[in-house]
């Protein structure tokens, strides 16, 4: 956790000088200033902070304060500069590519994805993207071309220098000018031979990324300094050539030259510096400013609490209040089942008084069939249950290997060992039918480590990862273990079998590569039999570190409506967790509880936080990152759609499934429907949780406020609404089942008086009033989003 | 749109206060409505027209080497098989399948040192529709995907509804980059979600069901007010999702009680001769009923239009399917918006996302090629029968006066009013200036 602003501790205090061979005699005047400013606006915004104004200040003091600290601060670094350059200004200078070129390539953005660095390269000038392959990158500028790039007898004349300094037209503009530090290094290096280097240079180990974490108050600034350590020890700072990115740009950005700016919002942003292929992460924490009320006294339901209430009071946020007993009804059915509550379930628990009551309406929930149709849904997304690819016999006993492990509760470790090992007939493993939606052993690997990892590898098939640890060779091993995976036409019918070498070819080095796992040194097993049994103990193990992690985040932000790491499939280094301590936790449950999957939905419907109001209080309204309140979720399409169905009365059929299924229970994502596509079902062609698109669009309110479709269903003779109109002849009684049909709750006095009216303003045509009041009701906020 | 939903979408305190201020004088004037008619006036284009945007995206990348910058004299690997035609403007010529667009060349001009950095279909459809090269953290799969709000937009965000139509259509469908990036809600465009080409063709739940009569609909609307509580609540404030169902509930209500918009999606009313001049096809009929937005106060119609990505079989598709079809629809829309006199206050854009490869392949293909492609474009005060800037010989590369996605924006915004140095502001306050520095077409305005 970031530790608390202390306004008397001043930052950076250790502060490291640049490579000195970088301000040789002719270079010094180019690159002096800017560590000055760096040192003197860091102590100003110290001093900003001191005085306990979070605001500006006013211009003239500020201009004044600044002008002092910056002058002295020349001075004292000008002199040490001073000395220290004449006890290293003879020394020659020996270059090493990567260590000395390859940064400003990355700096200035010669070799991103939208320039040199692209597969094609740009104007027959290729580099390595983000400058992975030195080796590569180096013959591309000392061989190709003619060796027109670099002149050693006439640095100045090479087309490198004379493109980048914008001496000749370059489509990329001007990228370093003539004369700067940056631009003297790049000469001296032509003029030293372009020598690539020996293996024995020391290269960059690790970058530090200080402060590390960092409380900060609102439209507070705070400079970011970046070292990079080498494997001899010695320490550099980079700050002006590393990259940065904010991961929440709501609560913190961060300018090119490492400066992090608090915006107006409560949260907590992750900055993450990248130099090289090493990449580190700050955190910022921003809380909210107004000065603090004592924090709530609420009850710990449980652990998750705990960790959540850290949080909050670090942000001097409070949370929401506790949700009725008609909130939560709606909320657990739709969260655990994808199904509303008919009127007689909700009068049923409504009345119920018994103190755990909610925790057995979860262990009812966790019992219904409804349970296994709607996760099956959820899973046979990520885990493409693609008709189209396997063919509606094979896809639908994919889909039911899916719902039987859900249904029978199998621990989710088993579940996935099962699903990596799939071998044989696949008739009679219709799991292997996962590794027959891939035509790239490569790709099997990545979505495998996509869905129960949560981590990508897939950009390390070509280059480097820009912004994790992740090298291409990480991608082969992980390659290496599905190579074997290849399928035959036999008796039995189709086979799923292992045959052949375990290695993976690097297109790039041509290197075979043997399977080890993420992370693994070395390659791992020993022999290629047992290999994915291997892998597969290896990814459900409770000491991997992604997997029980993966499967808490996953259910959280199924439930809480946020991710703790925020894409839930693109858990790496730079885009930490929101509540660290509470992810470990949880992933400690997962553990614990032997990767039981409705143990865990027990565990986070029972916590308070799950149980909050979606109502926020005057500190909260702003926070959509922190669980201090309910987020509201749009209703997923099927659900939606199976609402729809089950408050009019009148069903839906779907091609291809018997009539009576519910839109959860349709196995495949590919059966034509409007209203389905229209509110975002995926398509099943990732195995990305963005495929389902919850997105809102005028065509879905239109769709809902007049298509014949919903029409219909209000309409209907056989109808809810007909028949409710018919059974209560009394409008407070008709109003009361409306609200429970659409809303699972009694309407409040002011909301049945309404309804009353409306129904009684309309005497003869007390039918039509009702469809009216059941069109709006369904057409509401409170209807489309689970709160 | 309220001047509620404008505050809630990201002016400050301090602009609300200006807006306050200028209320005390008595001038009824929104603060977006106040920056434009200071912007309209410093601008000279924008002075007499109020100019509308139609923009034609052909998806996938059109070889403009094959339709409107020939290479006669390259090598046949590069030039292809079509032949180059004289058009109504002496020393310009276009490819032999465009023989209609040819007549209608004195309507619009070519840009042939157009061009930018990235060849990847989602990247690039991002920059040439928003003017803003992606950043990191771009996912193209999204829809939408956009870190930069659409022209389109922008242009409704800062010029608002002329009338009871949305500002912003796209047609048939959603455009992946067309969305309004931190704009938010009351920016996107109405998708139609349906094919004008298609014979039965309507926009889908634009009317209430026939059996409701107008007294039950307004009963109806009145109602559903009362009910949704959380309308009223600050849990639409402070959830981001149910925000946009908020705007968006507002807009459908709009639509649907507009008699311009359900005149103008009555396609039928058209001549039949005009529509079989369109071409009775998705493209045809969707130029049309762009025309038919246009008048009915649409400022920016985004056609969607797919699939130029040509790999294959370049040539055949081309002259047998794509081209007769372009040439009969833009030829028709440039013609039909003269005669109506409406050309001088429709700007009409047609590009894809980039061109295709001077180089054909193995396939009798072009490939992805950003570096230098054409961009058509006339109407709404650009003058027509000219070709700006030239490719070099095998249309690689610009030769001279190179332009691209950020100069397209600046001279874009430039013929609507709109000062394309003006900046928007994130809802976190970050200032955006609408064109990142680029230049307006000189030579086009």
């Amino acid at each position: 956790m970031p530790q608390e602003h202390d306004p008397t501790r001043l930052w950076p205090v250790d502060f490291l000088v640049p490579d000195l061979r970088d301000f040789g005699p002719r270079n010094f005047g180019g690159g002096f200033f800017e560590p000055a400013l760096r040192i003197s606006l860091a102590l100003a915004t110290s001093e900003r902070l001191r005085s306990g104004q979070n605001r500006a200040l006013p211009a003239q003091t500020a201009s004044l304060c600044m002008k002092r600290i910056a002058g002295l601060a020349s001075l004292v670094l000008a002199f040490e500069l001073l000395i220290l350059q004449s006890l290293h200004a003879r020394e020659p200078r020996s270059f090493n590519f990567e260590n000395d070129i390859t940064p400003f390539l990355n700096r200035f953005g010669c070799n991103s994805s939208s320039c040199h660095g692209k597969a094609e390269g740009q104007n027959g000038f290729k580099l390595s993207v983000f400058g992975y392959d030195p080796a590569a990158d180096h013959k591309a500028l000392t061989m190709e071309s003619r060796g027109r790039r670099v002149f050693p007898a006439a640095p100045e004349e090479s087309l490198l220098l004379q493109k980048i300094s914008g001496a000749m037209p370059h489509g990329g503009g001007t990228r370093i000018r003539a004369g700067t530090p940056e631009y003297l290094i790049v000469r001296d290096w032509i003029a030293a031979g372009t020598p690539f280097g020996h293996a024995s240079d020391p290269r960059v180990k690790e970058i530090e990324l200080t402060p590390t974490e960092r409380v900060l108050p609102m439209q507070a600034r705070q400079p970011l300094r970046v070292t990079a350590i080498y494997s001899d020890g010695r320490r550099v700072d980079v700050t002006h050539l590393a990259q940065f990115q904010s991961n929440n740009e709501v609560v913190a950005r961060v300018d090119d030259e490492g400066w992090v700016s608090a915006a107006d919002i409560p949260g907590q942003a992750a900055i993450m510096a990248r130099y090289l292929s090493a990449v580190a992460v700050c955190q910022i924490l921003v809380p909210r400013q107004e000065s603090p009320a004592p924090f709530p006294q609420l009850p710990e339901f449980n652990f998750i609490d705990r960790f959540v209430d850290i949080k909050l009071r670090k942000l001097n946020i409070h949370p929401s209040e506790l949700a009725d007993d008609a909130e939560f009804l709606r909320r657990v059915y739709l969260d655990v089942i994808g199904t509303l509550p008919t009127p007689a379930e909700a009068r049923r628990f409504l009345v119920d008084r018994r103190l755990d009551r909610r925790a057995r309406l979860v262990d009812e929930l966790l019992a219904r069939p409804e349970y296994a149709d709607y996760w099956a849904l959820r899973w046979a997304d990520v885990l493409r249950v693609d008709r189209q690819v396997l063919g509606h016999k094979d896809a639908y006993a994919y889909y039911s290997w899916i719902r039987k492990r859900l249904a029978s509760n199998t621990p989710f470790d088993l579940m996935v060992r099962e699903l990596i090992t799939a071998e044989g007939p696949i008739e009679e493993t219709p799991q292997a039918n996962f590794y027959r939606l891939f035509a790239k052993p490569g790709e099997m690997a990545s979505t495998l480590s996509q869905v129960f990892l949560g981590v990508r590898i897939a950009c390390a098939e070509c280059h480097h990862h820009p912004f994790d640890r992740w090298s291409q060779s990480d991608y082969y091993g992980m390659q290496a273990f599905f190579q074997p995976v290849n399928r035959k036409k036999g008796p039995a019918g189709e086979m799923l079998l292992a045959s052949g070498k375990a290695e993976a070819r690097n297109p790039r080095t041509g290197e075979m590569v043997r399977p080890h796992p993420l992370g693994a040194a070395r390659p791992h097993p020993e022999t290629d039999t047992e290999l994915r049994r291997t892998l597969a103990a290896w990814f459900t193990a409770p000491d991997n570190p992604w997997f029980a992690k993966n499967l808490a985040n996953r259910m959280v932000a199924h439930f809480l409506g946020r991710g703790l790491v925020e894409p839930v499939d693109d858990v790496r280094a730079t885009n930490p967790p929101s509540n660290p301590e509470l992810l470990d936790a949880l992933a400690r449950q997962v553990v614990e509880v032997d990767f039981d999957l409705k143990q865990m939905i027990r565990t986070i419907t029972r916590s308070r936080t799950y149980q909050l109001s979606s109502q926020p209080n005057d500190t909260n309204a702003q926070d959509e990152q922190n669980y201090s309140r309910t987020l509201l979720k749009r209703l997923p399409a099927e659900v939606l759609l199976d609402a729809v169905c089950q408050t009019t009365g009148i069903g839906e059929k779907f091609a291809g499934v018997p009539a009576g299924y519910r839109a959860i229970q349709v196995w495949d994502s590919d059966v034509s429907h409007y209203f389905l596509k229209l509110f975002g079902r995926p398509v099943r062609k990732t195995a990305c949780e963005c495929e389902r698109n919850a997105e809102a669009s005028i065509a879905q309110v239109l769709h809902l406020l007049n298509s014949p479709q919903i029409h219909f269903k209000l309409t209907h003779e056989e109808g809810a609404i007909a028949r409710l109109t018919s059974s209560c002849s009394d409008n407070v009684n008709l109003a009361d089942e409306l609200y429970l049909t659409f809303y699972s709750r009694f309407p409040a006095t002011e909301e049945r008086q309404c309804a009353e009216k409306y129904l009684a303003e309309r005497g003869r045509d007390r039918r039509h009033a009702a469809e009216d009041l059941a069109w709006s009701l369904l057409n509401s906020l409170e209807f489309v989003f689970n709160h | 749109m309220s001047r509620y939903v404008q505050h809630c979408n990201g002016i400050n305190r301090r602009d609300f206060l200006r807006v306050g201020a200028v209320g005390l004088l008595g001038i009824e004037l929104s603060l977006p409505a106040l920056l434009e008619r200071q912007a309209r006036a410093a601008s000279p284009a924008g002075q007499q027209r109020d100019v509308s945007v139609i923009w034609i995206f052909l998806k996938g990348g059109m070889s403009t080497i094959d339709t409107f910058d020939l290479k006669p004299d390259a090598p046949s690997d590069i030039r292809g098989e079509f032949k180059s035609i004289p058009t109504r403007i002496p020393g310009v010529h276009v490819s032999e399948h465009l023989p209609k667009i040819a007549g209608q060349m004195d309507k619009l001009s070519l840009v042939r040192s157009f061009g930018h950095r990235n060849a990847d279909h989602g990247p690039a459809d991002h920059y040439m529709l928003t003017g803003y090269h992606p950043i990191a953290g771009f996912n193209p799969n999204l829809k939408p995907n956009n870190q930069y709000p659409s022209f389109g937009s922008v242009i409704g965000h800062k010029l608002g509804a002329r009338s009871s139509v949305p500002p912003y259509v796209c047609l048939p469908i959603l455009h992946a980059s067309a969305g309004s990036a931190f704009l938010g809600p009351s920016a996107v465009p109405f998708v139609i979600e349906s094919d004008p080409g298609a014979p039965s063709f309507s926009v889908p739940d634009l009317a209430p069901p026939m059996a409701l009569e107008a007294s039950r609909l307004a009963a109806r609307r009145e109602l559903l007010g009362q009910v949704d509580r959380y309308q009223r609540r600050a849990e639409v404030k402070a959830n981001s999702a149910a925000r946009s169902v908020s705007v968006f509930s507002q807009k459908a209500f709009d639509l649907m009680t507009s008699p311009e918009a359900k005149k103008a999606f009555d396609i039928a009313q058209e001549p039949e001769k005009l529509r079989d001049e369109y071409g009775r096809h998705t493209l045809g009929q969707s130029c049309l009923m762009a025309r038919r937005l246009v008048e009915a106060g649409v400022r920016c119609v985004m056609v969607d239009h797919s699939n130029w990505d040509t790999h294959y079989d370049n040539f055949t598709i081309l002259k047998s399917q794509l081209l007769p079809k372009f040439d009969a629809a833009i030829a028709t829309l440039f013609r039909d918006l003269a005669d109506r006199g409406r050309l001088d206050s429709t700007l009409v854009i047609l590009s894809g996302e980039f061109g295709r490869t001077p180089r054909i392949n193995k396939d009798a293909g072009r490939d992805h090629w950003s570096k230098c492609f054409t961009l058509a474009i006339g109407g709404g005060g650009i003058q027509g029968g000219r070709a700006v800037g030239t490719s070099d010989a095998w249309a690689q590369e610009p030769a001279d006066n190179p332009y691209g996605p950020e100069d397209l924006a600046a001279t874009l915004y430039h013929l609507l009013g709109i000062d394309p140095k003006a900046e928007l502001r994130t809802p976190e306050g970050r200032p955006i200036a609408l064109s990142s520095g680029g230049r307006i077409i000189r030579e086009l305005v």
